[in-house]
């Protein structure tokens, strides 16, 4: 039986500064990997994971615990280990941004798409994870198209900077500080840029990623002792690191104002925990805006969130449904199986279609005819199947005859022509044509 | 109809205009209360030439004269702004105090009254259209502090999706209105002191007459000053400039009609009475 597995270890256990440092780069995993086994690594700054399947758990664990530089039994501490489909589960969240700091946000999906590139080079994926990985995409860009949860972290990005505009008429001109590289605020300094603006220094703990950020915005990358100096020089600060103290308390912002002589400064915090002390709103001309602050204004429009969220709870588990499903097919057995009763069912498609035109004696004729033609069809696959139960011919035999799709629900979504549909099917084109 | 009446009825016209627009957001309505308000501006503009022609002088002569020339300059003042793309608005916020005040003046301003007073000095006219230049450019200021604080308390209470919020100027844009407004009518005021001191002394009058009047101005003035000179030096801006920009605008009406009303003779025509 194959199963994945999974090692986690994100924001939810550890804080996001000592989390930025810890990474599992898919080149070091390589070298580790057993013949027949497949991994997958996902690194960013909220998050450290490894996918496997193939491996034993005490095997990886010891594996991650030296790429991380810490003891087996610390990583346990700080990781979650999610097997089956709790592991397909917990990526196909991570796909569509449910697990992220700022739920639904758009970033990582591009970071998973990212990771499994650099697996594919590394030749650590096959057969299962490019399944897995299509289908958290699949999953995610469901997600994003049927439910409004993409809508509120753009909305969030797309608020700060409105607040921006309000009290910036040149917000060209601006200076733009972006502080923690945190996914949220490189949306927003990314619409900053949109907006035109040209000006956008980046200030991490970690200056390698600050540079990243640096180089994707077009901006110059600061370092933290540089804080002091950044602030004072800078109309619009966007702030989202992990730390779990204020970094910019109201006595320094009093400082700095005096400094600037008062000229306003928009802040927006969208750090979990807060980034700026809640009085620095009481200094002079300094806007404050923290994550709860923005998030009543995207309410407005984003009133049925909860609801958005049960949507997507929904559609997830209908794709990990569909991956199981194909994961335990994925043995010649299984296909065998799989293949007859794909068999059956257009049969009894046929025999439907022309239950109108014939009679109950020439329906059995019939039926015995169509049945009989299948079985020599399906004969040679499945004695292939049987004498060269490989993975590779399993899958092909799957997708030759499409045995991971479910028809019935196809076929009612079709009927019913939503877009949900059409999409399904614009990806499975876009799937088949990529493999 | 007189061109009183056709002045009175185009700026109310033109407010209705943009009330209008504020509530169906159509370009058309703006163009249309753009157009209104050049009209009115215009139209006063003939009516100032009419009663300067039929008063043989500027038509300064009388509180409500001088009122009626503070709106329109200050009308003029308002013609780029409401033209502007950006500060269109705050015309909305113009409008009611120019329509309410030339309402109640214009009946008085007296179209055909004789000439009752022959400058014999530059320095009258010189310092009483300087003066008035200057409150005529801190009605501006006032009406663009409004704004600043209405725009600030719904930027702070993130509220700004209604459609007068999204057509608010934004902060700093009203606060350099708010600035060179304040400075233009300081250095006007500062400029139509000392004419005024000069056509004083040309006439040979007593302080001791002329006192009131010089308190009122001087309180004024020192909170124009302070507020200016807070601004260049600690850098206030914004908030503190509008609440204190509305302070001084509504301390200098106040003085204004409570000089004339407890000192009837202690400033300009009345002293020479």
């Amino acid at each position: 039986m194959i199963r994945i597995e999974c090692i986690s270890i994100n924001y939810r256990h550890v804080p996001v500064d000592i989390l930025e440092r810890v990474r599992i780069p898919p080149e070091a995993v390589v070298p580790m990997l057993p013949p027949g086994s497949e991994a997958y690594t996902l690194n960013t700054c909220n998050r450290a994971e490894i996918y496997w399947t193939g491996m034993e758990k005490q095997g990886v664990f010891n594996m991650v615990s030296g790429l991380i530089g810490v003891a087996p039994g610390y990583l346990d501490r700080i990781s979650v280990h999610l097997r089956g489909e709790d592991s397909v589960r917990h990526l196909f969240r991570v796909a569509s941004g449910l697990d992220s700091m700022v739920l639904g946000e758009p970033q990582i999906l591009g970071q998973v798409k990212d990771a499994y590139k650099a697996a594919l080079d590394e030749h650590m994926v096959s057969i299962i994870f490019n399944k897995l990985l299509h289908r958290a995409f699949r999953t995610a860009k469901r997600i994003r198209t049927e439910t409004a949860i993409g809508k509120f972290p753009v909305s969030v990005a797309s608020e700060a900077v409105e607040l921006a505009c309000h009290v910036f008429d040149e917000i060209q001109g601006s200076q733009v500080l972006v502080i923690g590289a945190g996914e949220m605020a490189t949306i927003a300094a990314k619409r900053l840029k949109d907006r035109g603006v040209s000006r956008i220094s980046i200030l991490n703990r970690t200056f390698g990623r600050a540079k990243e950020l640096a180089v994707e915005l077009g901006g110059m990358a600061l370092s933290f002792s540089e804080l002091h100096e950044a602030v004072r020089t800078s109309d619009i600060i966007i702030t989202s690191t992990g730390s779990q103290e204020p970094i910019i308390t109201k006595d320094m912002m009093s400082e700095i104002m005096k400094e600037r002589h008062y000229s306003p400064v928009v802040m927006i915090d969208i750090a979990l925990p807060r980034d700026v002390e809640p009085d620095v709103s009481k200094v002079y001309n300094c806007y404050l805006y923290d994550l709860d602050s923005l998030k009543k204004v995207v309410s407005v429009n984003f009133t049925q969130r909860e609801n958005e969220i049960e949507k997507a709870e929904e559609i997830i588990e209908y794709e990990v449904g569909v991956f199981s499903r194909w994961l335990k097919g994925l043995n010649a057995h299984g296909t065998i199986r799989d293949l007859y009763n794909l068999m059956e069912y257009y049969i009894s498609e046929q025999l439907e279609e022309k239950a109108a035109l014939v009679g109950e004696k020439e329906k059995a004729i019939l039926e015995d005819a169509l049945r009989s033609m299948a079985k020599r069809l399906f004969n040679r696959p499945v004695s292939f199947m049987k004498r060269y139960p490989k993975l590779d011919y399993i899958e092909h035999t799957r997708r030759i005859f499409r045995l991971d799709e479910d028809y019935q629900d196809r076929h009612k979504r079709q009927q019913a022509g939503t877009s949900a549909g059409r999409d399904s099917n614009k990806l499975d084109e876009k799937y088949r044509g990529k493999s | 109809m007189s061109i009183i009446t056709i002045t009175s009825f185009l700026y109310i016209a033109a407010l209705a205009a943009f009330v209008i627009m504020l509530l169906s957001r159509k370009s058309l309505i703006l163009l249309f209360a753009r157009a209104l308000f050049l009209a009115s501006v215009a139209s006063h503009g003939i009516l100032m030439l009419i009663l300067s022609i039929n008063l043989h002088e500027v038509p300064l002569s009388s509180v409500p004269q001088a009122i009626n020339m503070m709106i329109f300059i200050s009308s003029l003042a308002f013609i780029p702004i409401v033209l502007s793309r950006k500060t269109y608005l705050l015309g909305v916020f113009f409008l009611p105090f120019a329509s309410f005040a030339l309402l109640w003046v214009l009946p008085d301003i007296g179209l055909s009254a004789p000439a009752t007073f022959r400058f014999h000095t530059y320095w009258y006219p010189l310092h009483t259209l300087s003066v008035i230049t200057g409150e005529a450019m801190f009605v501006v200021a006032a009406v663009t502090s409004i704004v600043y604080l209405v725009h600030e308390h719904i930027i702070r209470k993130g509220d700004f999706h209604s459609s007068v919020s999204s057509s608010l100027p934004a902060l700093t844009l009203l606060d350099r209105i708010l600035y060179i407004s304040v400075l233009v009518g300081f250095l006007a005021i500062t400029s139509g002191m000392i004419m005024g001191t000069l056509w004083a002394q040309s006439k040979g009058l007593h302080l001791s007459k002329i006192m009131p009047k010089i308190i009122a101005g001087g309180i004024v003035w020192i909170i124009f000053a302070v507020c200016l000179h807070q601004r260049f030096a600690i850098g206030w801006k914004g908030r503190r400039t509008a609440i204190v920009t509305l302070i001084g605008f509504s301390l200098m009406i106040v003085l204004l009609f409570l000089i004339n009303m407890l000192f009837p003779h202690a400033h300009g025509l009345g002293l020479l009475l």
